[in-house]
């Protein structure tokens, strides 16, 4: 079982070692097999320890790390049914899209570097993933984020691409603070880092501690997943290459915030302040997510939008109490995001570095099998019955309403809006792109719209999954088997803690499959005919305002540059020019002319000749051993 | 002991002497390193004198460690004057004045 984990973790990480090492100077296709090949060892592995796994639970220390006095950080693992799931999906989806970026950069001279990164990339996610010590934990967060920031601005001779790099940076660090001073924290009240004994010591803690725990590792969350406050980096991220985004910024990284939030379950629900605060802000960010994705032209920032989206849902599902559900639509959110994120791809590449949906459209036609994968992305994104989004976000919203606090109510009420907004956002990025366009757009046929075919069906592996996920956990009121949540159990909060009846499960169920199929056919409506959003009878003054305040995220950027960048920016050019170069310098210099003053007829000895020097240091050794000698002399 | 230690010490002090003056009237790097070279062996004879003469083992052992440490810069003194010569073209120590105050 060590070996396993040991070569999950280390197969990646070895791979970006090579390449970092020797990458340059390989043939193409050895660095891309070497690439490929490590995480595919990893995928292996995390099969293997899957199955050797079987219901136990594994601690298992690979390493010691740091060791001075009382503290102690050691590379340990904790498998367990939550690491050993995520450590599949993570595994799987890396690899699909490693073979992805094979194709895609294909004519990218760069890919060793990109491959390096991606290798790193996918290292520091196990870490997150396996880590029962927060530190090494903390490792793969700071890890990710680096990988984050680096891919996004891959493409750094664009300057663009490189600020959006650094945005991503500096935000997330924003929450990797508070991430950190809980670390501390958990060390200072339990002299523990590893997450097993915190969590099975989590009750010793007094509720005022554990609701300051609990908002710390949710603000570190929200800075990793792109929730409210911190929401405005993720849209920006998509100046990366699209498999960077379909890994990164989709799958695995900002659920990464959520999945800490399940591993130190029995922390967060120690407090329901931290669980109301995670449910209100998942469901505000939700929605106001998925009216901004309405609003975007951008294919990649609709995708963006909606993985913000998606993943407030698995936040309100923490924030409901129920692990499993959260993990359930983790990883149906993770085969489809995935598989739209690819899918984009394919069609961005076919149409010549195209992102603007208003510009695509016919791709039925030209472009068939991405189509379909692409519809199968988009209905389970929507949530439509019975594919796998559907079961995962309904099984959320239930946990929500069944929880016996009357403001869950209300926030399920949100989440319900955002959920129905999001079939709309989805259908409207569908039709609009892919569908015979009723508009005036710049026509693509004459284009040549090739992609090398394996790009396209190395996408349908993730397209069974986003069908087939719903049966990964089909409800048992349904008369299925809830496989999922029979192997989630015995983790912690794995079970929910409000379970709802079968009956009121059937008829949400019911009632939300047939919203969403119904507001399927009005985003028809909307989208197909000759009539954008809102077109009618409204005021285009009214209908401009709402395009930009959609198109723009709710002017949230704005706003930070408004309250933070300007007065940070006011603030470092007083002590640029008034306190560094007005004071300090200045007194530097008067300092530096007193010296100067007294030191007049000593500089005419720096010739800069070496010889004077050499006379100089000869004589000026003479002079002191003598003086020495004399000394010793005549004073012994 | 054969040689006197007074005698020893004498050839010390004009080996040393050479060297500086070797270092300080060429103006050829290679010569002043060779200048250098001399200054550091002059020490280590007067090293090695006053072991002998005092039966002490130090003396000798300083020795070892003035060879290291005359290897060691002449690896990097030669190193020095090969890039220097390079880029400047000229190994003049007297073309180096661009530290000049």
């Amino acid at each position: 079982m060590k070996t396993y984990l040991f070569l999950l973790l280390f197969f990646p990480f070895g791979g970006g070692l090579i390449l970092a090492v020797i990458g340059r100077y390989l043939p193409r296709r050895v660095a891309e097999w070497i690439a490929c090949a490590s995480v595919l060892g990893s995928l292996l592995m995390a099969i293997r320890a899957f199955g050797a796994a079987g219901h136990k639970r594994y601690l298992l220390t690979l390493f010691d790390w740091i060791q001075v006095g009382d503290f102690s950080a050691s590379m340990t693992v904790y498998y367990d049914a939550l690491a050993a799931i995520m450590a599949l999906m993570v595994t799987f989806v890396s690899s699909l899209i490693h073979l992805y970026s094979v194709s895609f950069m294909r004519d990218d001279r760069d890919y060793v570097r990109y491959f390096c990164y991606m290798n790193l990339f996918v290292f520091s996610m196990l870490v997150i993933t396996l880590a029962d010590n927060l530190v090494f934990l903390y490792l793969g967060w700071e890890g990710v984020g680096f990988c984050s920031y680096i891919l996004i601005g891959f493409w750094y001779s664009d300057v663009v691409n490189a600020t959006a790099g650094r945005k991503a940076f500096i935000l997330t660090r924003i929450g990797d603070v508070a991430f950190g001073i809980a670390i501390a924290l958990f060390f200072l009240i339990l002299d523990q880092f590893s997450i097993f004994s915190i969590n099975s010591k989590a009750a010793s803690l007094s509720a005022g501690t554990a609701t300051v725990l609990g908002l710390l590792l949710f603000w570190g969350a929200v800075g990793k997943s792109a929730q409210l406050p911190l929401i405005v980096w993720l849209p920006d991220a998509m100046a990366g290459p699209t498999p960077v985004s379909a890994l990164i910024h989709a799958a695995t990284m900002v659920t990464a915030g959520a999945y800490l939030l399940m591993r130190l379950f029995p922390v967060i629900a120690l407090s329901s302040i931290t669980m109301v605060t995670i449910a209100t802000v998942a469901a505000f960010t939700g929605l106001f997510a998925a009216l901004a994705a309405l609003g975007q032209k951008d294919i990649k920032r609709i995708l963006a939008y909606s993985t913000i989206s998606q993943v407030s849902y698995m936040f309100l599902g923490v924030g409901a109490g129920d692990v499993t559900g959260s993990m359930y639509h983790l990883l149906s959110h993770a085969f489809f995001k995935a598989l739209l994120f690819l899918g984009a791809g394919c069609v961005i590449q076919a149409l010549h570095e195209e992102h603007d949906i208003f510009k695509m459209g016919n791709l039925r036609k030209r472009l068939p099998v991405i189509f379909w994968l692409y519809l199968v992305g988009s209905v389970s994104l929507a949530a439509i019955p019975p594919f796998g989004g559907f079961f995962s976000k309904d099984r959320i919203l239930l946990s929500t309403f069944s929880h016996p606090e009357p403001i869950y109510k209300f926030l399920g009420l949100i989440a319900e809006i955002g959920a129905l907004i999001t079939v709309l956002y989805t259908f409207r990025m569908f039709f609009v792109a892919f569908l015979e366009k009723p508009f005036l757009q710049e026509d693509f046929k004459k284009k040549d719209l090739k992609i090398p075919r394996f790009m396209v069906w190395i996408n349908s592996p993730l397209a069974v999954l986003a069908i087939f996920a719903g049966a990964l956990n089909f409800p048992e009121a349904f008369g299925g088997k809830a496989w999922l949540a029979h192997y989630l159990a015995p983790v912690p909060g794995g079970l929910p803690l409000f379970p709802a009846s079968a009956s009121l499960e059937r008829s949400m169920e019911i009632g939300s499959g047939i919203s969403n199929i119904g507001l399927l056919i009005v985003a028809y409506f909307l989208y197909r005919p000759e009539s954008k959003f809102l077109g009618w009878r409204t005021p285009v003054a009214f209908r401009q305002a709402l395009e930009d305040l959609l198109f723009s995220g709710f002017y949230l950027d704005r706003l930070y540059q408004i309250a933070f960048v300007r007065p940070y920016q006011v603030l470092a050019k007083i002590l640029w020019l008034n306190v560094d170069e007005g004071a300090v310098d200045d007194r530097f210099d008067a300092t530096a002319n007193v010296f100067r003053f007294f030191s007049f007829g000593l500089q005419l000895w720096t010739t800069g000749r070496l010889s004077t020097y050499l006379k100089m240091l000869l004589l000026g050794f003479t002079a002191i051993l003598s003086a020495l000698a004399l000394g010793w002399y005549y004073l012994r | 002991m054969i040689v006197p230690y007074g005698n020893v010490l004498l050839l010390a002090i004009i080996l040393f002497l050479l060297g500086a003056v070797c270092s300080i009237a060429r103006r050829n790097l290679l010569m002043i390193l060779i200048g250098v070279e001399i200054m550091l062996n002059a020490a280590g004879l007067a090293f090695v004198g006053a072991s002998l003469k005092w039966q002490l083992l130090d003396g000798q052992a300083f020795v070892l460690f003035i060879f290291a440490a005359a290897a060691s810069e002449v690896a990097i003194g030669l190193a020095l004057i090969v890039y220097s010569q390079r880029r400047t073209g000229s190994v003049n120590a007297d073309h180096y004045n661009r530290m000049k105050g």
